[in-house]
């Protein structure tokens, strides 16, 4: 007796996965709880059921690789174009046709592999008692290695994906020997040894670690809509941002994208999610509470988004699947010039 | 009965148990065969001007650590066994909690504290409100966060292994050295310590293992070191092979240690005098500034490993109440209880079995295979899990079978990676256990006409009632907290305690972590406190 309960206890454990047909199983490294919303909504309006893992991009990707063909995942999510472009040089992705998504995201911001659903700016940010706005409303990314700036630069790790693009990009803009030498002055300029994350560089600014802190834009918008507490809003609120190379090539832009998985066992239920993801409700409820910037021109961002600024020049010129190209030489340049 | 007559008889187990070591061995096999892949450029950078900075930054870590918890894990076990002073009965159990506390979550809690704008402001701001509050909050570097988080939580290995021999140190020795007029302090130094030499030498080769070992810690403070280097080589990089270089290195480091504590474990066996209870040395009653000073030196220990970190939680779950109710409480406990069944199920019938088959089997070669399998311990969680995914994919192609779908992505295999890093935890424990049932039992009880396993059943097992009952509570406290692996190898959909944490803390919501932060913790705690009142009344 005492056997048979322990075999059906064994059985309904190892078997909570029922096969269910109408579903779609996403690997994510976007870990907003938001996102859990969305899938809810997905499934409301279509009855397909969204099964989610998270976890580091590298992570997920290693997985996919190793279960091969046996992989139930159908789609990828990923924070970052570099990370995108990684997982389309493996050939975890395969090409698909949307004219809903060929529509909705401008040409820049997609491969035939993937598409982006979110966007973000990489931008500064300063104290409003250090800096007055009209000596730095010209500024641009590659002021941040001028001499002036000595001891003022506040930025994260090198091991941070968002600094390895902005790097990249740097790389694909001007060119490697010029943005070894913009890395080399750059770490020259830091107020400190990097630590923390984008909102501790912010907060850094506020405090007066350094007058000039880079960090993505939704990070300062997080502090202000008060989720983060009333100090770090106080704190916010003595800084300002400033989005780069207005005058130049204009502001750098990440994103978030998706891929339909190469052995995607629900293709059909993953290109409707992906193309949920694109819709005005969706693209809402992504800016409303992540603070990202959309991409549907449906859509405005979130209030303090758009506070921050909407009509700021981005560098569209470049495509950012450039970003992965250039990303490992961009690690090992920081490496070699002591960015830690 | 001689050894040739088992071998001839249990051939077959000594094969099962040979195979089953070496299955348990694969996955790390698996590190060093790869190394001969392609490096990329990382490797050289490594080479050329890295592998000094991460060497540099181990040492200054490890020896640290060795350093702060040798220093507040023997004087406070010093003081708990040979003094008696207020709140000396409550320290004695209460100095172990902050093992409940994993050190990247006292990380959370260290850093929540002191950043701009963090707890301490918050605090300071309240009686005294200027904007200059920021500039007065100390501000530490990562290298000191990441030797505090560590050492507060790992000090408990060094407490509870030297707590365990002056316990057992007679009153005599005391007195001698009293008579001999030495100080308190020259008796503490000069003598204890020597005395409890290799006790205290296992925790801290532990303390060492599992600060080398440690990635979720160093990461969060940013200190380059083996492990993160690892990590940075596989992600930056896409360069696996420098990723297993640096771990088949960092594991012959650890190896070292591991050996170096084997050999003080042996050697403890001198050392260790076991008194009767009427020989057991009386505590001397402390007053005055001694007394003072020996309950705030417990007491500090015990606020800022276990209190501090606790209440910096349970200050954010108060102030952000909303993240309270975004939890599946029955799915993420009934998520726990399922890995905590099937692991310990897996664990302990297999320590058994490898236990009980080395015994009657007797064989040098066997001993040492099955001693090397339990490596597992001090490998990174990270290491294992990629470790254990590119051994299931390669052995399912050479054999073609499927061995994906069985393992990566289910239960099964987060309960065979649980496997793999615990193992040790429980056969250790078995073997160390049955050292102390006399092998002339066995034979007796073959005399009587016992079969082997009735043998085992009837006369082994209900020795092992107790011992097993603690090995499971080791185990379960160490499954609450294991994080890299679950977060590798889950199904869809499955979430715990700690994937929950780990995924707010890497959206930057650190504040989210506090209620499965503080589920982890009183759940260890639970099973800390249990521990304590079932080893004690064990005594």
């Amino acid at each position: 007796m005492i056997i048979r309960i322990i075999y059906t206890f064994c059985f309904l454990i190892l078997n909570t996965n029922f096969l269910v047909s109408k579903e779609v199983n996403v690997f994510s490294s976007r870990h907003y709880e938001s996102d859990y919303k969305l899938y809810d909504f997905f499934t409301k309006k279509t009855g397909i059921k969204v099964n989610v893992i998270t976890g580091k991009s590298k992570l997920l990707e290693k997985r996919i690789i190793e279960e091969g063909s046996s992989c139930k995942g159908d789609l990828l999510i990923l924070a970052d174009a570099g990370r995108m472009g990684s997982a389309e040089s493996k050939g975890l992705f395969q090409k698909f046709n949307s004219s809903v998504l060929k529509k909705k995201i401008p040409e820049n911001l997609r491969t035939d592999y993937w598409y982006s659903i979110a966007k973000r700016a990489r931008i500064f940010f300063y104290n409003n008692e250090n800096i007055k706005n009209k000596d730095f409303k010209n500024i641009d990314y590659l002021d941040l290695a001028d001499e002036k700036w000595d001891g003022d630069i506040l930025i994260r790790a090198s091991n941070n994906i968002y600094n390895q693009s902005l790097v990249a990009y740097m790389i694909e803009v001007y060119g490697e020997k010029k943005a070894t030498e913009w890395v080399r002055g750059l770490v020259k300029n830091m107020a400190r040894s990097p630590q923390g994350n984008d909102r501790a560089q912010i907060l850094g600014v506020a405090a007066k670690e350094g007058k000039i802190a880079v960090a993505n834009t939704y990070y300062h918008s997080l502090m202000m809509s008060g989720k983060k507490g009333t100090e770090q809003k106080k704190a916010a609120k003595k800084v300002s941002p400033i989005f780069p190379g207005q005058n130049s090539k204009g502001t750098h832009i990440n994103i978030s994208g998706a891929g339909l998985l190469k052995h995607s066992p629900n293709k059909r239920n993953a290109i409707k999610l992906l193309e949920f993801f694109l819709s005005d409700k969706a693209q809402k409820h992504i800016v409303n509470n992540t603070f990202e910037y959309p991409i549907s021109k449906n859509v405005n961002p979130h209030p303090l988004v758009s506070r921050m600024g909407t009509n700021f020049k981005e560098n569209n010129s470049i495509s950012i699947s450039s970003y992965f190209k250039w990303q490992s030489k961009a690690y090992k340049i920081m490496l070699e010039n002591g960015w830690k | 009965m001689s050894t040739q007559f088992y071998l001839k008889k249990f051939n077959a187990l000594y094969f099962s148990v040979f195979i089953l070591s070496l299955l348990i061995l694969s996955p790390f096999l698996s590190i060093f065969i790869s190394l001969f892949g392609e490096v990329t450029e990382y490797f050289f950078i490594i080479k050329d001007r890295l592998f000094e900075l991460y060497l540099f930054n181990t040492i200054i870590l490890v020896v640290s650590v060795v350093f702060i918890t040798f220093i507040l894990g023997t004087f406070s076990a010093f003081l708990v066994s040979f003094y008696e002073f207020p709140g000396c009965r409550f320290f004695k159990w209460a100095l172990i909690l902050s093992f409940a506390v994993p050190s990247y979550i006292y990380g959370y809690a260290f850093t929540a504290f002191f950043e701009n704008y963090g707890t301490a402001y918050s605090i300071v701001s309240f009686f005294h409100n200027s904007e200059s509050v920021n500039a007065y909050i100390p501000k530490f570097n990562g290298m000191f966060g990441a030797i505090i988080s560590l050492s507060f939580s790992l000090y408990v290995y060094v407490y509870i292994f030297s707590r365990s021999t002056f316990t057992n140190q007679s009153s005599e020795i005391i007195e001698t050295s009293r008579i001999f007029g030495l100080s308190t302090g020259s008796f503490f130094l000069k003598v204890l310590i020597p005395l409890s030499r290799p006790a205290i030498i296992t925790g801290l080769s532990l303390v060492a293992m599992e600060t080398l070992s440690d990635f979720g810690t160093v990461y969060f403070f940013n200190i380059p070191t083996f492990t993160t280097a690892i990590y940075d080589s596989w992600m930056g990089f896409d360069d696996t092979t420098t990723a297993n270089l640096l771990s088949a290195f960092l594991l012959i480091i650890i190896l070292i240690f591991f050996t170096t504590e084997k050999f003080s474990r042996k050697k403890s066996s001198y050392y260790d005098r076991k008194l009767s209870n009427k020989n057991l040395k009386k505590n001397i009653n402390l007053h005055g500034w001694a007394s003072f000073f020996a309950f705030s030196f417990c007491f500090l220990l015990f606020f800022l490993s276990f209190i501090f970190p606790f209440l910096q939680m349970l200050y954010w779950s108060f102030k952000f109440p909303e993240y309270f109710f975004i939890y599946n409480f029955f799915e993420l406990n009934l998520n726990l209880l399922k890995l905590i069944f099937l692991s310990l199920t897996l664990i302990i019938l297999v320590s058994f079995f490898v236990n009980y088959a080395l015994r009657i089997l007797n064989s040098n070669f066997l001993n040492s295979v099955s001693s090397l399998s339990i490596i597992g311990y001090a490998v990174p969680g990270l290491i294992i899990s990629i470790a254990l995914m590119s051994f299931l994919s390669f052995t399912s192609d050479y054999f073609n079978v499927n061995l994906r779908n069985a393992f990566i992505g289910s239960i099964t295999g987060l309960v065979l990676g649980y496997f793999l890093r615990f193992y040790s935890v429980s056969f250790l424990g078995i073997q160390s256990n049955y050292l102390k049932i006399d092998k002339k039992v066995d034979e007796s009880s073959y005399l009587l006409g016992f079969s082997k396993f009735k043998t085992f059943r009837l006369i082994h097992l209900p020795y092992f009632k107790k011992p097993t009952l603690l090995i499971s509570i080791l185990l379960v406290i160490e499954i609450i907290k294991e994080l890299p692996i679950t977060l590798v190898m889950r199904p869809f959909n499955f979430e715990t305690f700690a994937t929950k944490a780990y995924s707010f803390a890497s959206q930057d919501l650190l504040e989210a972590t506090a209620v499965p932060s503080l589920s982890i913790i009183v759940w260890a705690t639970i099973f800390i406190i249990f521990t304590f009142k079932f080893s004690d009344s064990d005594k």
